[in-house]
């Protein structure tokens, strides 16, 4: 079981979902939420300048189409020096998209491991669960 | 000859001494005294000098004789050569002599009238009728006109062109000469002339003014130029026609012995210039399309094609450039281009929409499908909530089985290229029929395969999947109520094609009323609940973004046919 994890997305209820899902699956102890990418910066922005004793999340569910800075930009910016130290934390792009350009464009994000449609469901967090080995 | 002159001269100096002797003998018989003994010595003096006389004349004569002699015999000799002559040069000439005594009218011909014009010696008429007789009716009346008046002395030469039969009906063009002979008064008694056949000289004249009509009425622009270039310049302009006048403004006396160079304005390409150097330099063909500019300085686009001519030598003599005036064609194009820009950016826009639309349908859809998966866990005790929650999710998988169906419609049209891989056709169907095990299972088709032709198959797997699994579950679910379901799929190698056959022997399609509208989107041919008239949609979808082409074949009740090409590269 992994200790923490963000989800980063606009919509309420897919955020309660993933809480919910996650719960059930118990595939983390703790769950983040951000309602679009600054909102995530500003989280991460608060981890560094915090007590270094709280975990960071290991893993992040990111929509991509989101108001304020969506997934991609929050990806650009999270791929920066700035966040180095986050570096570990592993990114799985969570969307209803259905533009083929947006799986191509995601395969240049080193920091993201995969590219999954919406709904998380239980049987998404067993093959995850598979994948990163935890 | 001396001989015979002394012969006669002895002959006659005896016969006279003899008739003098007898004289004397006879006068002595008469008159016995001998008074005339000594005329006798006078007699015989007369005698001599009378011969030497006669000798003296009769080899003057002689001489005189033969020296006409041979006159008449080098005379005669002369003109038995000149026959001869004549006769070979009759025999010689290609040319057809005739001779015609004008006062009889008789007129005869060499053989040339059988070589050229094929009348056999018998055929040939007798009189000058029959030579006029076979010159062409529209040539006859300017013909005797001309020769009337050769003959009555107006002319001094006589030469004419017209057409004259042939023996096998066709007609010959021929130049005909002529000369006149007179008698001592000067009346025209005779005329000898020789016809040439000039058939291929005019053939290849009217040939030539055809080909000119094109150079003069083409619509295109033609210059010819000199073979050379002038200090480094175009060639100078030799030729130009009407259509090039028309369209330049410049007239032929305007332009000839210039360069071509005089065309180009400010915003001809400088390019366009070398290039044309460089052909003439190498004596190579060129085409270019140019700015060039007319006399008005009004600047067009012309299609531009320059050919070098070569003389009979082999030297380069000229070079031609046809030009067509392509501004309204590039303009048009300019529009064209524009369009296109225009229409890839809305379809762009379009895609851009239908992503956001689908997006947007999806995200709230599969929040529903995610809180109808949790619920599955809780066990519901109230009998109507469970209806109600077994409603709700029927209608999302109802809901989403759409939306996911017109996402692939979206995706299809966007994706022209696609990986192709090479797949066994046997693992390709054997996959298919495992999704379709259930459908199967239950209607039992006869399902006959041919693969014998064709093992591999370049193509997209997902789309042959996809493309296979519609048209097997339309065989199955417009399957005939009365007879076995029969399916027979069949795969031909023609050439670099490979054609899939897939014919079932269910109830059909009209195809007279639907044959527009058979491969359309949401087009459905039956009242089935369940069919919602996209599966042959997404087929030839899928079909033709692999390159392929789809026909259909139907009759009502008696099957469809499908017919699937690719090009197996």
């Amino acid at each position: 079981m992994l200790n923490k994890i963000l989800c980063i997305d606009d919509d309420q209820i897919t955020l309660m979902l993933c809480k919910m899902v996650i719960a059930k699956a118990t595939f983390s102890n703790e769950i983040a939420t951000a309602k679009n990418g600054e909102d995530a910066l500003n989280f991460f922005d608060t981890l560094k300048t915090s007590d270094k004793t709280i975990t960071k999340p290991e893993l992040i569910f990111l929509d991509l189409n989101m108001p304020i800075m969506n997934g991609w930009e929050f990806l650009e910016a999270f791929n920066t020096e700035k966040y180095a130290e986050f570096h570990n934390t592993k990114i799985i792009i969570l969307s209803s998209t259905i533009d083929p350009g947006d799986l191509e464009k995601s395969k240049k994000y080193p920091l993201v491991i995969d590219f999954l449609p919406k709904p998380i469901s239980k049987e998404m967090l067993e093959y995850l669960k598979d994948k990163i080995q935890f | 000859m001396k001989n015979n002159t002394n012969k006669i001269t002895i002959l006659y100096i005896i016969v006279s001494i003899i008739l003098a002797i007898l004289y004397r003998e006879f006068f002595k018989i008469i008159i016995p005294s001998n008074p005339l003994a000594f005329s006798f010595i006078n007699d015989l003096l007369f005698i001599v000098v009378s011969g030497i006389l006669l000798r003296f004349v009769l080899h003057k004569n002689n001489i005189k004789n033969s020296e006409i002699y041979r006159k008449l015999k080098n005379t005669n000799n002369e003109i038995k050569e000149s026959n001869e002559r004549y006769d070979i040069v009759s025999k010689a000439t290609s040319d057809i002599i005739w001779d015609w005594k004008i006062l009889e009218d008789t007129m005869t011909w060499n053989k040339g009238i059988e070589a050229v014009f094929g009348y056999k010696q018998e055929e040939v008429g007798k009189s000058s009728k029959w030579w006029f007789d076979n010159i062409h009716p529209e040539d006859t009346i300017k013909m005797s006109i001309k020769l009337y008046s050769f003959i009555e002395q107006k002319t001094e030469k006589w030469q004419d062109q017209y057409r004259f039969k042939c023996a096998d009906g066709t007609y010959k063009y021929v130049l005909d000469r002529g000369f006149i002979l007179k008698d001592e008064t000067g009346k025209s008694v005779r005329m000898i002339g020789a016809i040439q056949d000039i058939t291929k000289q005019k053939e290849e004249e009217q040939r030539l003014k055809l080909l000119e009509t094109v150079i003069t009425h083409t619509k295109d622009s033609i210059i010819i130029t000199e073979a050379n270039l002038n200090e480094g310049k175009i060639p100078d302009i030799v030729y130009i026609n009407p259509a090039f006048s028309v369209i330049s403004g410049y007239t032929s006396d305007e332009i000839i012995g210039k360069s071509p160079e005089i065309f180009i304005g400010p915003n001809s390409n400088p390019e366009d210039h070398n290039t044309l150097i460089k052909a003439i330099k190498n004596k190579q063909e060129c085409h270019i399309e140019t700015l060039s500019y007319k006399k008005n300085n009004e600047p067009y686009w012309v299609n531009f094609n320059m050919l070098p001519v070569y003389n009979s030598d082999g030297e380069l003599s000229h070079w031609v450039s046809i030009q067509r005036d392509v501004t309204e064609e590039k303009k048009q194009e300019v529009e064209k281009e524009q369009l296109i820009k225009e229409l890839t950016q809305n379809n762009k826009d379009l895609q851009q929409f239908s992503y956001i639309t689908s997006h947007n349908l999806r995200a709230p859809l599969s929040n529903l499908t995610g809180l109808l998966n949790l619920i599955k866990d809780i066990p519901i005790e109230n009998q109507e909530l469970k209806e109600i929650i077994d409603g709700f999710n029927k209608s999302t998988h109802l809901l989403n089985e759409t939306i996911n169906d017109l996402v692939r419609v979206i995706i299809i049209k966007d994706n022209p290229s696609i990986e192709k891989q090479s797949l066994l056709l046997k693992d390709i169907f054997e996959d298919v029929f495992s999704q379709l095990d259930f459908l199967i299972g239950l209607h039992k088709p006869i399902i006959k395969f041919n693969f014998e032709e064709v093992t591999f198959l370049n193509t997209n797997k997902s789309y042959l999947e996809s493309i296979l699994l519609n048209l097997l579950t339309n065989s199955i679910k417009y399957k005939s109520e009365t007879r076995k379901l029969k399916i027979n799929i069949s795969a031909h190698q023609i050439e670099n094609s490979v054609i899939l056959i897939f014919k079932d022997n269910g109830i059909g399609i009209d195809l007279e009323r639907n044959k527009d509208k058979i491969f359309g989107l949401y087009q459905r041919f039956h009242d089935y609940p369940d069919s919602k008239g996209l599966g042959l949609y997404l087929v030839k979808s899928q079909v033709e973004t692999m390159g392929g082409t789809i026909s259909i074949e139907s009759k009502v009740d008696i099957g469809t046919t499908f017919t699937l090409t690719f090009k197996n590269k």
